[in-house]
């Protein structure tokens, strides 16, 4: 150290250690996301300091500490590409967190190492508020909060585990408060764009398919999202959860139409009856950092911010990068879209000029001998069921120009996205208007709480062909080569194969016929549904109904009002607690005697002083007032063996020692 | 000593003006003081303010980020912020501050103020900090032990009593977050001797004078006087005929003559102002108090008889020190 610190605003080494600890704990739940060597600035500086709190190192220089950072700096943007996006601006925050430890060495220095930290526990919620997550945040507080408690004990160069009792208390004590302000506190609009996730990866279906897509997608166990309805669930066969509508094949691949592709009369959504039986749900929608929504069957919002799109989907204007909690109603029965635009017509019929020959050939031969369009759909999905197709998610590549040839006419083995892709261009090669629809098929029903749980692996591509008469008509070819991928799921539909989450042996998701471990999960995912949905998503709507729910009313001052009289509830136990006068324990008879014979002396100007025993007092009273001696004598000997040894004495024995010394006490003698 | 002397260098204290006045009602002088709430002040502390800019930018993430998690960690800080006030409050509640001493000192020196630290309900007080205005500060924590006694150190003024003004306690514990501090007059104050002043020569001091110097020695033959009674005087001494007529305790004092003693005399410079005089006169005492004879002191009202030794030097500089401060040395 250069400068002379006064030993006062030193950091006593159980608060270095627990800054340390704080750190790394900090540190851990943005692992997945960090570059390696993070971790290894966070090694090297902790070593780095307490190597110089022992000092055996000293403390880098100025320039050396400009260095740090500046490297920081650039190792940042080597790894990220910019520095602009949360995720590098999280790792920019962090990296500093570490290297400000070597310049920890006043007081001062750890009150911004200490509220970085408690920052750096917040930016770990801006990527996930998983209750799990939460819980640990909560003990990382706990760490950061006892550094800054050791760091005011002055003296303690030991690390001692006790310290963490007081925060703990207090932690807890401020807990209740907070679950008030929590809930009362109005919660409004954002003030001002923020930095994004730029880094986080699109998850869930894209907006472009070509085959092996959805393959790839089914091999995780993430949930994509969670829908609780309100009436009965309707039979997993009929859960198709449309999110979008490929409607345009190009260079092999399917894709949805663009916004500036649509003309002015096709922007709006046809206005549509609803018919048949109402389905009341919401969907609780994991980030996907995508715009579409995922609903049955012509859907409608019943909620702000959720737009209808010309082909019945539903739409965010926002990319969703938080969890998103949405109510809607469907109609599965109602015919959609029964009259078809000569624009649509036309666009659902685009085929490229070029390719797959044969599978053109062969729709055409089928439409031959159909007698509608119906016929037709049937026929073809016979052809899928009676010849020799298999469902797996292990397809063979296909390649060169005309894949679906491949798949018809060779390989014969494909995921549903395959089976799709067949049906569509074998509809449009036959002048049947037809598109590939993608989302989520099924779902595992939780019988915890009711809800639906929809994994990645339930992702799903099938076919809507317009009839006639009847609108837009699904069709999933998939049922007809393997049923039991939408009566049972994909896990059965693959359980010859086992290729079921190959790739994550330590999915729960497949030890689901262990009964306890699915249980354990099925409970887990529930509380969490609970979590996000009561917690994670409490809005200032849900606000506003459960304050209305409380009080009947929402003002002004009842918010004021709940908040003083829960204000009160806590910091008055605590102030008690802390501040209390409990009674004292009641003083020994033997003492309240010898409290009044000092009081009586004192009356005579002898006060005993502090620290004085009784003999030497009663050896100076006899000393100063020889009057006074003998009776001093006496009394200090009765005391003396009431108090020292009285206590072994039986309970009778002691009675009378005691009226013996209050009577001796009574024949103090007069003044001369 | 009921009232302050006119000389003594009061108003040294950090409060003035209208709170230094209304501290002296609200906590008035006393040799031990307990804190309670009458007594304890308390207000966020410069890392406190910082701390609400903390929660401030954690509140703004939470809004602009649609964020509850970070919602409920400004809100659980916050709070922690205000449960921080009763536990900082409660570091210094019931504590008892005793004076216990204060030392004697020349001009520019620095007295030695004692004082004992009592804890309260609370088995731990941790980092307090105790200061004078204009001396130093000592940091302390009570664990483990039921009272700590701490020097102190305050550089004094002049010639007479020096008070050192309200003394500070002061401390941010737990979180550092608030400061709790409180102004104590624990009415200590400090006798301050004259600057010692060298003078050429001592007029007028005497070895033979014509009385000769009396000096107490007990055990001595000849009977010199009664004096009140001491703790320590012999039970032979005690003088009971007196006693036995309703005197108050009284002892016999025996003295001797020694033939070699000095007097240093106020008259001795004549012509010289008051604080020159007691300075000359002080430079003397500590020099005889160096060398082998006894030495006495006179000034106006008062006669110190000679003798040598530590309790003569303080006697003798006591006297000194509150001369003219219609005080007397004890």
């Amino acid at each position: 150290m250069k400068a002379a610190v006064g030993a006062a605003s030193l950091i006593p080494r159980n608060a270095l250690v627990w800054i340390i600890l704080s750190q790394f704990a900090l540190l851990l739940p943005h692992l997945g996301r960090l570059p390696v060597w993070v971790v290894l600035v966070y090694l090297s500086t902790a070593v780095w300091r307490l190597l110089a709190y022992q000092g055996r190192v000293s403390f880098p220089g100025r320039w050396a500490r400009v260095g740090l950072i500046g490297a920081g700096f650039a190792a940042i943007f080597l790894s990220y590409g910019n520095l602009l996006g949360l995720e590098p601006t999280v790792a920019l925050l962090l990296t500093a967190f570490a290297l400000k430890l070597l310049e920890l060495v006043k007081r001062k220095d750890a009150y911004v190492l200490i509220f970085l930290g408690y920052f750096i526990c917040v930016t770990a919620f801006l990527f996930t508020q998983d209750i799990l997550l939460v819980l640990y945040s909560l003990f990382t507080l706990l760490l950061v909060t006892t550094a800054l408690v050791a760091l005011h004990r002055p003296g303690e160069h030991r690390f001692r585990v006790d310290t963490l009792r007081l925060p703990a208390l207090m932690l807890a004590q401020a807990f209740p408060l907070m679950l008030v302000l929590f809930f009362l506190f109005p919660r409004i609009g954002p003030l001002w764009t923020v930095p994004v996730k730029s880094h986080a990866a699109r998850t869930g279906v894209s907006d472009f398919m070509k085959p092996g897509d959805i393959s790839s997608l089914s091999q995780s166990d993430e949930v994509a999202f969670r829908a609780e309805f309100e009436g009965d669930i309707p039979p997993r066969s009929e859960l198709y959860w449309r999110g979008l509508v490929f409607s345009v094949l190009d260079d092999g691949a399917w894709r949805s139409l663009r916004y500036h592709e649509l003309p002015g009369a096709e922007m709006r959504q046809q206005a549509t009856e609803p018919a048949g039986p109402e389905l009341s749900y919401s969907v609780l929608m994991m980030p996907t950092q995508q715009n579409w929504l995922y609903s049955l069957r012509y859907a409608r919002a019943r909620q702000s911010g959720v737009i209808p799109t010309p082909d019945f989907r539903l739409f965010s204007p926002v990319e969703i990068e938080d969890q998103l909690r949405y109510r809607v109603s469907s109609w599965p029965q109602t015919p959609l879209e029964t009259e078809l635009s000569d624009w649509r017509r036309s666009t659902e019929l685009v085929l490229p000029a070029t390719g797959n020959p044969r599978s053109r050939e062969l729709a055409a031969e089928l439409h031959a001998a159909s007698t509608s369009d119906a016929a037709f759909v049937d026929a073809v999905l016979a052809h899928f069921n009676r010849e020799n197709f298999v469902y797996t998610l292990q397809p063979p590549l296909l390649s060169g120009p005309d894949p679906m040839d491949q798949f018809l006419f060779q390989s014969r083995r494909g995921f549903c996205e395959h089976y799709a892709y067949a049906f569509t261009l074998m509809m449009r090669a036959a002048g049947v208007p037809a598109r590939v629809v993608a989302g989520y098929q099924g779902g595992e029903i939780n019988p915890v709480n009711g809800t639906v749980i929809v994994h990645q692996f339930d992702a799903h591509a099938w076919s809507e062909v317009w009839l006639e008469g009847q609108g837009w008509v699904r069709v999933d070819p998939t049922g007809a080569v393997s049923p039991d991928r939408i009566e049972l799921g994909l896990e059965q539909a693959l359980a010859g194969e086992g290729s079921f989450l190959a790739n994550s042996p330590l999915s729960p998701l497949r030890y689901r016929s262990v009964n306890w471990v699915n249980m354990l999960r099925l409970r887990y995912d529930a509380l969490t549904y609970r979590w996000q949905s009561w917690v994670v998503g409490f809005n200032s709507e849900e606000q506003y109904s459960l304050l209305q729910d409380l009080f009947g009313s929402v003002r002004a001052q009842t918010f004021v009002i709940i908040v003083l009289a829960s204000g009160a509830l806590v910091l008055v136990p605590v102030a008690w607690l802390l501040l209390g006068r409990h009674r004292r324990r009641p003083l020994d008879p033997a003492q309240q005697l010898y409290l009044a014979f000092c009081a009586r002396l004192v009356r005579r100007g002898l006060a005993r002083e502090r620290g004085e025993g009784p003999r030497a007092f009663c050896q100076r009273v006899a000393h100063a007032d020889p009057a006074l001696g003998r009776w001093a004598r006496d009394f200090t000997e009765g005391f003396e063996q009431l108090a020292y040894t009285g206590s072994a004495a039986g309970g009778s024995a002691r009675q009378q020692q005691l009226r013996n010394l209050r009577q001796q006490l009574q024949r103090m003698p007069g003044t001369s | 000593m009921a009232t302050a002397p006119e000389v003594t260098g009061r108003a040294t204290s950090a409060p003035r003006g209208r709170f230094g006045r209304w501290l002296e009602r609200r906590i008035p002088p006393a040799r031990s003081v307990t804190l309670d709430q009458r007594r304890i002040f308390i207000f966020p502390s410069l890392p406190g303010l910082f701390f609400f800019l903390l929660l401030l930018l954690i509140l703004l993430t939470a809004i602009n980020y649609q964020n509850n998690m970070a919602y409920a960690v400004a809100f659980l800080l916050a709070t922690l912020f205000v449960i921080a006030i009763l536990h900082t409050y409660a570091n210094l509640a019931g504590l008892t501050l005793h004076a216990v001493a204060a030392s004697a000192a020349f001009p520019g020196q620095q007295s030695e103020f004692t004082l004992r630290l009592e804890r309260g309900r609370r088995a731990a007080h941790y980092g307090l900090r105790l200061a004078w205005p204009r001396g130093g500060d000592a940091r302390v924590s009570l664990v483990d032990r039921d009272s700590v006694e701490l020097r102190l150190f305050v550089p004094v003024g002049q010639r007479g009593w020096y008070h050192p003004g309200r003394l500070l306690l002061e401390s941010s514990y737990p979180l550092g977050l608030l400061r709790c501090w409180t102004w104590v007059d624990l009415d200590l104050r400090a006798l301050v001797y004259p600057q010692p002043l060298a003078s050429p020569e001592l007029p007028g001091a005497s070895s033979d004078s014509p009385e000769g110097a009396a000096v107490a020695v007990s055990g001595s033959d000849d009977f010199y006087g009664f004096r009140e009674y001491r703790r320590g005087d012999s039970l032979r001494q005690v003088h009971w005929k007196g006693l036995a007529k309703g005197q108050a305790l009284q002892s016999k004092h025996y003295a001797a003559y020694t033939d070699r003693s000095a007097w240093l005399d106020w008259d001795a410079f004549p012509g010289l102002p008051l604080e020159q005089r007691l300075s000359h006169l002080c430079h003397w005492a500590l020099l005889f108090e160096r060398g082998d004879e006894d030495y006495g002191l006179r000034l106006p009202g008062t006669q110190i008889a000679p003798a040598r030794g530590e309790a003569q030097l303080e006697r003798v500089l006591t006297a000194l020190a509150l001369f003219g401060a219609g005080g007397q040395g004890t």
